[in-house]
This record gives C-alpha cells, structure tokens and sequence, in this order.
C-alpha cells in the first residue's frame, strides 16, 4: 500500500500536468481491488477440474454446471428467499419505526434527550458476538430459534441505531417553518409529516434503506447461530461450502455470485443516492 | 445540532405540542432496543456470575461472584485474544487510513475515467463479508489457490522461500490485516473524499497566492480542516475492526494455534464450542467494557476538538 501515500493536492493544482503517476497508482489499485472479484467470478464458470487445476488456468471453455448444481443438489432458491424476506422486512420496520424516533430527537427538545440519543447509539457499539449467547437463549425461550420472525426482529432492533442516527442529521436538515405552516393552515400533525415532511426526507429515506439492505442481506454471525435446515438464509448457507477437505472451487464461486450478484446489481442502479446518502448522513 | 430550538408553539396547538408527544413517537424503537439490547445485557450479567456450562447439564447451578471474572483476566488465552485484538485493529485502521486519504487526495485531481475507478475501488466494501472471506481463503489455498501459486513463484525467482499466509503462525494476522485492508479501505476513501469535497476553497487560494509548498499546504490547511471527517471516519473503523467477526470466522477461526484468535472468536469458541455460557458471558462483559472506554475516549477527543474549532 506505500504506492498510496498521501498525496498533497491543492484544489487548484494544474490540471492534466504530469498525472500520468495517477493513473499508474489508480490502476494498480484497481487491479487489486479487482483481481480477486474477477477470479472468483470465474471460478464460478470452471468446470470441477479446470477449478482445482494447477497452474491457475485463464483460458477455459465457460460452463453453467456449477449453478445448475446449485440450484438442482441444493436449496440455494429457499435461502434466497429468506434472505430477501429477511432484509426486506427488517428494512421495512427499521425504517418505518427509527424515522419517528429520528423525528422525535431532530424536532423537540425535552429533558434526557441526549443521554437518550446516545443510549440508541451506545446498542450499536455492541459486537453482535457479544450478545449472541443470551439472544440464543431468549429465543430459544420464546420458541423464536430457526424462524423467519425472530431473524427479522433481530434485524430490525440491530439497524435501528444506525437509523435513528442516519434520519437525526437528514430531519435537522430539513427547516421547521416548511411544516409550522401546514400546521397553521389547519392540517393535523401526520399531515403535515405525511404531506410537508416526508416527500423532502424521501431521498435521504431511500438512501438509509439501501444501507439498511446491504448490511441485513450480508448478515452472518447471527444467522449462523440462530437458523436451521428451513430457515437458513445466504450467509451461512455459502459459507457452508467451505466445510470438509474436499471443497468444490466452482460451486463455492457460484454460491459466493449467488449471493453477491442481487446486491451488486442493486448498488450499481444506485450507486448516485448511495454515496451521496452515505456523505450527507456521515458528515453531521 | 438544532436547527431551531423551541417546539412549534406558534402552530394550531394539539397532541404534537404535548411534553409526551416525543416519547410516543421514540417509543416502538426504545421498546425494541429494551427487549433487544438491554435484556441480553442484564441476562449476560446474570449468566456471568453463575457457573453453567450447557454440555455439563448434571453440574448443579451455584451463584459464584465474580469467578469467572477472575478466572478469564488471570487465562494466558484471554491476554492473547486481547494483544491479537489491539495489533489487528490498530495496524488495520492505521493502514486503511492513509491509504483511504491518498486515494481521496488523488481524486480531486482531474481524470478521466474517475466513475470506472470509483467503482473498482469501492467494489470489495460491497461484498458480503462472508464472501470476501471465502474468497481469501480460495486465494491462498496452499498450493493452489491463484495468489499463492503466483507469489510462491515470484518468490521463488528472487530465490526467497513461498510465503506461507494463513498456515503458519507467524503471517496469519498480517495476512488478515491485510485483506481487513483490502475489504475497508474503500470506506475511509469514501467518508474522506465527502469530507475534502465539502472544504472551502478560500484557504486554498490564500495559501497559493502566497506561494506555500503543497506538503505545507497538506499538513496546515488540509489535515486540519478535514478534522472532523477524519475523526468520524476513524471511530467508525476503530468500532466495526474491533468487532471483525465474520471474515476471521471464515478464514481462520482463530487459528493456526491462537495465532488469530481474537476476543471475538476466543468468545464464540468458548460459548459454542466448549458450551461453557458463563464464562463466555463474562468475557462478553469485559468486550462490553473495553467498547463503551474506547467510545467515551473517542467522543471526549471528538467533542474537544470541536470546542476547540468553535
């Protein structure tokens, strides 16, 4: 990494002058982010001999077996399934419940406020490992261990903070007045958020959501405790692959492109709102 | 942080206006942050001071103190998942850091192509930490996996002997620093290069005019004023690298020996491989406590450096 020292640039430093160097460390860079993702995608398209094969082959004729035993040999479709019921729902219920309390902390002032606010962010500073232990046997008490319900509650109270946190700063952003006169004009409180607020918050909205998502669809300690056979969502399913001596490269690929590729996918088409979101909220 | 400081009294008065108002809407997000933060936290604390272990079933339940407590600071184990810790986080977030603001210093420049390399660079943050592990793994397979056969030969040409990555003891931690690197730079690139975009040029003009170099540029305008930035973009990393499970899981498990092991894995080792619960709660605690030091210290360092600007 010494290729990426620090360098000084003044914003009205010449352009096009002597920037080959840049583009040098910009392409080596790329190339090592790059290198492994394209590998493994690869991979993913080997045959079983071509995958084991020693020297590493470039050249090879394509081929979907992989993902066609995948699919036909293993419940790849379920875990799909409740991986995206999973992420979906916690996003939803996340969202929907953290932007009230958002809205609570960005507009009124009462006593405790901050001790609550940092008591909402001090939830996240806990490692998920940490709590594993008493959640496991809390759900084992409430008959909520390998079930869809209990993952998506999780889920929901694991994102909440970052919510909560993300949506404060965005509602700050937004000028009382705008609603104070819906209000004035005769209209009740979640009229006003219905009609005045919520249409300015809905980028930044989307945006939290997005990262709500990612980090819900990738989720893996939690899930890999606390699922079964029926419930197990990705994560855990994929890093199953790599159990035993005799491990497959190319179905391994092809499960780590199974489960990459719907969220990759997603990030591209919003790639604009995702790094704008992620600036916005991070730099209150 | 308020925009404006008092609640909307000129409006049309009504619920919104009542003092309980706030609490109504914070409450379904404190509700389930109670069941979900607080109560696994009171129930580790009660777990901690007992002695069960789940595959002893016949051992009979005893209330035994602090016990486990003293038993966990006196293991040579716990000492090393706290050293493996403290090296892993801080070489990581060090690493990541400048390399992070190189990149965003590299581009504010002009160049063509900046969204292909956006994306390239942002690319491995994306991945699914399951799967970056995976990935790892398959690329250091001994023997065959592509980085190592291409670095044993390399290696091999200068007449040095085949790197060994996560098989021997030695290389097994900076090995996963170094993917810790790979997988979360792009995220102090990203917070970093929002950070540099929002500075005013003002500063920038003056110093050109008059003629300061731009390493002195770098360290009394630029390093300064991107502070706070560099300050959120640090405690973010510090927080999320001291809790790296899931590509450690992947890769190591803790091992070669405990070459790895930190105290998050030592934790999951104990609570689910020995089945030993109160004794892998009591070390929840102690990472508990080491998180809530670690946030104070970073918020006491933020919130002066901000008195100070103000």
């Amino acid at each position: 990494m010494s290729m990426t020292q620090p360098l000084p640039v003044s914003p009205s430093a010449p352009p096009r002058e002597r920037n080959w160097w840049v583009y040098v460390i910009l392409l080596l860079v790329s190339f090592v982010a790059l290198v492994p993702i394209v590998w493994i995608v690869l991979t993913a398209l080997m045959d079983r001999a071509v995958a084991q094969s020693v020297p590493p082959q470039w050249i090879f004729t394509p081929t979907l077996e992989a993902f066609e035993t995948l699919l036909t040999r293993y419940d790849m479709l379920l875990y799909m399934r409740n991986s995206a019921i999973v992420s979906v729902s916690a996003t939803f219920f996340s969202v929907v419940l953290g932007m009230f309390c958002a809205y609570a902390l960005a507009r009124y002032e009462f006593p405790g406020k901050n001790d609550v606010a940092f008591w909402i962010l001090s939830n996240r500073m806990l490692p998920p490992v940490a709590v594993i232990l008493p959640i496991f046997m809390f759900f084992q008490t409430f008959k909520l261990l390998d079930s869809l319900v209990g993952l998506i509650l999780l889920y929901t109270g694991m994102q909440l903070p970052f919510v909560v946190w993300m949506l404060k700063g965005f509602f700050e952003d937004i000028p009382r007045q705008i609603e104070e006169s819906a209000l004035v004009d005769g209209d009740t409180w979640f009229g006003a958020f219905r009609r005045v607020t919520l249409p300015l918050m809905a980028p930044s909205i989307t945006a939290t959501a997005i990262f709500v998502l990612i980090l819900s669809w990738n989720e893996y300690a939690f899930a890999v405790f606390l699922t079964g056979a029926q419930t197990r969502t990705l994560p855990p399913a994929v890093a199953s692959f790599i159990g035993g001596s005799d491990i497959q490269w190319n179905l391994l690929g092809a499960a780590c492109v199974f489960i990459t590729l719907p969220i990759l996918l997603f990030v591209v088409a919003v790639q604009r709102q995702f790094v704008r979101g992620l600036s916005m909220g991070m730099m209150k | 942080m308020d925009v404006g400081a008092a609640p909307a009294r000129s409006a049309r008065a009504g619920a919104h206006d009542a003092p309980w108002f706030p609490w109504a809407l914070m409450a379904p997000t404190l509700i389930v942050l109670l069941i979900l933060g607080v109560f696994p936290f009171l129930y580790s604390l009660y777990l901690a001071s007992t002695n069960i272990i789940l595959s002893k079933p016949y051992l009979e339940t005893e209330f035994v103190g602090l016990y486990q407590y003293h038993e966990l600071v006196q293991d040579r184990r716990f000492l090393n998942a706290l050293k493996v810790t403290a090296i892993f986080t801080f070489f990581a977030v060090f690493i990541e850091f400048w390399a992070g603001l190189g990149l965003a210093l590299l581009f504010r420049r002009r160049i063509r192509g900046k969204a292909f390399f956006r994306l390239a660079i942002l690319l491995p943050m994306v991945l699914p930490p399951v799967v970056v592990g995976l990935t790892w793994r398959y690329l250091l397979y001994p023997h065959s996996g592509l980085v190592t056969y291409y670095s044993t030969l390399l290696f091999g040409f200068f007449g040095l002997p085949a790197p060994q990555f996560l098989s021997s003891p030695d290389a097994a931690l900076q090995t996963l620093i170094m993917i810790d690197v790979w997988q979360w730079t792009p995220f102090m690139f990203l917070i970093l290069h929002a950070g540099l975009a929002s500075l005013p040029p003002e500063p920038y003009e003056a110093a050109e005019i008059d003629g300061a170099s731009s390493w002195r540029v770098f360290w009394t305008i630029t390093l300064p004023m991107l502070k706070p930035s560099i300050m959120i973009a640090l405690v973010i990393r510090t927080m999320d690298a001291f809790r790296t499970y899931d590509t450690i899981a992947v890769l190591t498990k803790g091992g070669p020996g405990n070459a790895t092991e930190t105290l998050n894995i030592l934790l999951t080792n104990i609570g689910f491989g020995f089945f030993n619960i109160s004794k892998a709660a009591a070390l929840s605690f102690i990472i508990l406590v080491i998180i809530i030091t670690l946030s104070f210290l970073f918020i006491r360092v933020f919130a002066k450096k901000q008195l100070d600007e103000a």
